[in-house]
């Protein structure tokens, strides 16, 4: 089963043709940009609008597709079978772009309409294969999902294909949101995730500031990062220059070790909470490798299995994910009304 | 004594008790507060007892809307004028008595103080009993006033709980200063007890927490006079973690939206709004010039009944310019003063 996935959800345009779980190719507008030095920069939301690039994403994914699908009459979406959109959650008039494009096409070529939830693509992210369908290995549910991005922080129970149970998310930043954030004061620019993490290993991940873990205590799974990034703003102000230059692998690490007690400690909760011991860890933070250590850690401590997105383009916004959710949904049959698709801007679930 | 939780219990239930001079607990916008119903002598003398308060100190009452402080209390144009501006809200007025409800009610100089709180579970209760109740903290006189039913019960002896006939508990209440009382019947308005909301004539506002922070916003939003034939426009200024996603969670609040989150990695979320209108919550903070600003066509937005938002408004100054003449501006500016206090200054 072939599945042209389009994901505009956010600064990303992005376009993946997936068969399965496999991906037989995938672009996203920002690589090409950097692939061409364009600019080197990521471009933001605004400044090109993802209606200048769709196109040329969906011609591209096509033409590396080539290699897998012999194009019908020099068209390869003749031989696609469905069209994946994420309808949400994600800023509005970049979500419209892609719905409008999937519509177009799906009218093109009489083809189906799957919409899949980006955070449900996250999801899978985990579970999407290179062409040659590695790294292998079945589902084993139930997980619980941790998705940590620019946009969104929760805990979701994933109980099964297409069924999930939102535990907690953040109530107010995103853990990733925070992270940049941090950076940008520190110096660095977006994204801000690398930075921090290598500042932090410099500094041998020591908590010299002990920021405060906002929730960490609470026996609820929900998330919030927004007094932690005022505590470092106000701190980091207070501080003399050469101090601020001095000590920026210190802050750093002290800020990430933050972020990510309050992640672990809610993880446990989860675990113990719900009984599950597998996991999956989706969105922009997943790449963190001392996350990563920490969660394997938790995942061997409790004898559960422990997943990440296996490529690293599968952290960020991508629509490989999302032709994997796609393929899950056409198999159960669900598929969305042409006429009734429309983006929902914070969509989430339930 | 019956505790319910607040949303186990019907409304009819609680007019019932206050109906049959029953001394009721209940939550408020500010703290626990004790219900008598302010008209009945027997309900009001229990009270009394109750509290420990000294004869000749007045108590203030709940009425459920202007219409029924009419009733109740002698206004002024002028007072009339200040109240409106004011309430709903943490604000205890005090006005002439129209000596409809017990006169141990009334202070010496015979005036009342009335409060219009900002809560709907309170305004929904006077407005179903018809008649004003008390509105006096569940505390004994003297004392700190109560965030949890388990507090106030824990300090109050056997006696005092046999007075109580009806518990009911929402938990733990935010830590809400109890209301600031203001005196109209003096020439000049007088200040008698400093609550959470500062009052004056630069609406400058100081909030010592998140909740507070929202619960200003909401009182600004109540304050407008906004006839929805233009769009709502708030331009928030002030530095990261002053609280800017707080105050657009204030007003989400109003609406019943509950899941604002912030919006600094989309550049907007929009929210729906009763009668197909949105809420717009954008946060400019990633913008990088004017040219994106345009490219985000926030101008589809402004539509009469719509609100937007944007958080970090500084960084989009020609919004304010152009569109003064087709929305109603609210500048929102936020000053970080200590860890937990926060400078809030109005302008529309």
């Amino acid at each position: 089963m072939y599945i042209l996935a389009i994901d505009t959800s956010a600064d990303e345009t992005a376009a993946a043709i997936t068969s399965g779980r496999k991906i037989l190719s995938y672009i996203s507008y920002t690589q090409i940009l950097q692939h061409r030095e364009w600019g080197g920069i990521v471009p933001s939301i605004a400044k090109r609008a993802h209606e200048e690039r769709i196109d040329f994403v969906v011609a591209e994914v096509c033409r590396k597709a080539a290699r897998y699908i012999k194009p019908q009459g020099g068209e390869l979406l003749k031989k696609i079978d469905y069209i994946a959109v994420t309808h949400g959650p994600g800023l509005a008039i970049a979500l419209e772009v892609g719905i409008k494009k999937a519509k177009e096409l799906a009218i093109k070529y009489e083809k189906k309409l799957i919409s899949v939830n980006h955070m449900e693509g996250h999801i899978y992210s985990c579970f999407v294969q290179n062409s040659r369908g590695k790294p292998a290995g079945e589902f084993q549910f139930p997980y619980l999902a941790l998705l940590l991005s620019g946009g969104h922080s929760e805990i979701v129970l994933f109980e099964d294909h297409l069924r999930y149970k939102k535990l907690g998310e953040t109530r107010d930043d995103a853990a990733g949101e925070a992270i940049d954030k941090a950076a940008r004061l520190l110096g660095f620019g977006y994204p801000g995730g690398p930075a921090i993490e290598k500042l932090a290993k410099e500094a041998g991940d020591k908590d010299d500031y002990k920021f405060p873990r906002p929730m960490i205590g609470t026996n609820t799974l929900e998330f919030s990062f927004s007094g932690l990034k005022t505590a470092f703003y106000y701190f980091f102000k207070s501080l003399p220059d050469e101090e601020k230059t001095k000590k920026v692998r210190e802050l750093a690490s002290s800020f990430q070790q933050a972020v990510l007690a309050v992640v672990l400690a809610k993880m446990v909760l989860a675990v113990e909470q719900t009984g599950v011991k597998n996991i999956v860890v989706g969105g922009g933070v997943s790449a963190n490798h001392r996350l990563r250590s920490q969660l394997r850690a938790l995942a061997k401590k409790v004898n559960g299995r422990i997943f990440f997105p296996p490529y690293p383009f599968l952290t960020g916004d991508n629509a490989a994910m999302i032709g994997v959710a796609a393929y899950y949904k056409a198999q159960a049959n669900v598929f969305a009304d042409l006429n009734l698709l429309d983006r929902i801007p914070r969509l989430s679930f339930a | 004594m019956q505790i319910i939780p607040i949303d186990k219990i019907q409304i009819s239930d609680i007019v019932k008790a206050l109906k049959g001079n029953g001394l009721v607990v209940a939550p408020s916008d500010t703290v626990y507060g004790l219900l008598v119903t302010a008209a009945q002598q027997k309900g009001v003398e229990k009270l009394i007892r109750f509290k420990n308060r000294p004869p000749g100190k007045a108590i203030s009452v709940f009425v459920a809307d202007f219409k029924m402080m009419e009733e109740y209390a002698v206004l002024s144009d002028r007072q009339r004028k200040i109240i409106t501006e004011l309430l709903p809200g943490p604000f205890t007025v005090i006005l002439k008595s129209k000596h409809k409800v017990s006169v141990l009610l009334e202070s010496e100089k015979q005036t009342l103080g009335l409060r219009i709180p900002d809560d709907a579970f309170i305004v929904a209760l006077v407005k179903q009993h018809g008649v004003p109740v008390t509105a006096t903290s569940a505390n004994l006189a003297g004392q700190p006033p109560h965030y949890s039913v388990a507090s106030l019960l824990g300090t109050l002896p056997q006696v005092k709980k046999d007075l109580i006939d009806l518990v009911i508990d929402a938990g733990k209440l935010p830590r809400h200063k109890p209301s600031t009382v203001i005196d109209l019947t003096a020439p000049e308005i007088k200040l008698l007890r400093k609550g959470d909301i500062l009052v004056s004539a630069s609406k400058v506002f100081r909030s010592a927490s998140p909740a507070e922070t929202k619960k200003i916003a909401r009182y600004i939003f109540r304050k407008i006079s906004h006839d929805q034939q233009t769009p709502l426009v708030f331009i928030l200024k002030g530095e990261m973690g002053v609280g800017k996603t707080v105050f657009a969670k204030g007003i989400g609040e109003l609406f019943a939206i509950r899941k604002i989150i912030s919006p600094t990695y989309v550049m907007y979320y929009e929210y729906d709004l009763p009668g197909k209108k949105k809420f717009v919550h954008a946060d400019l903070y990633n913008l990088e010039d004017p040219s994106e600003f345009r490219q985000l066509q926030f101008e589809r937005y402004l539509v009469p009944g719509n609100i937007l938002l944007f958080e970090w408004g500084e960084r989009a100054r020609a919004i304010a310019a152009g569109l003064k003449k087709s929305a109603k501006i609210i500048m929102v500016e936020m000053k970080y003063c200590r860890e937990n206090e926060r400078e809030i200054t109005i302008g529309y």
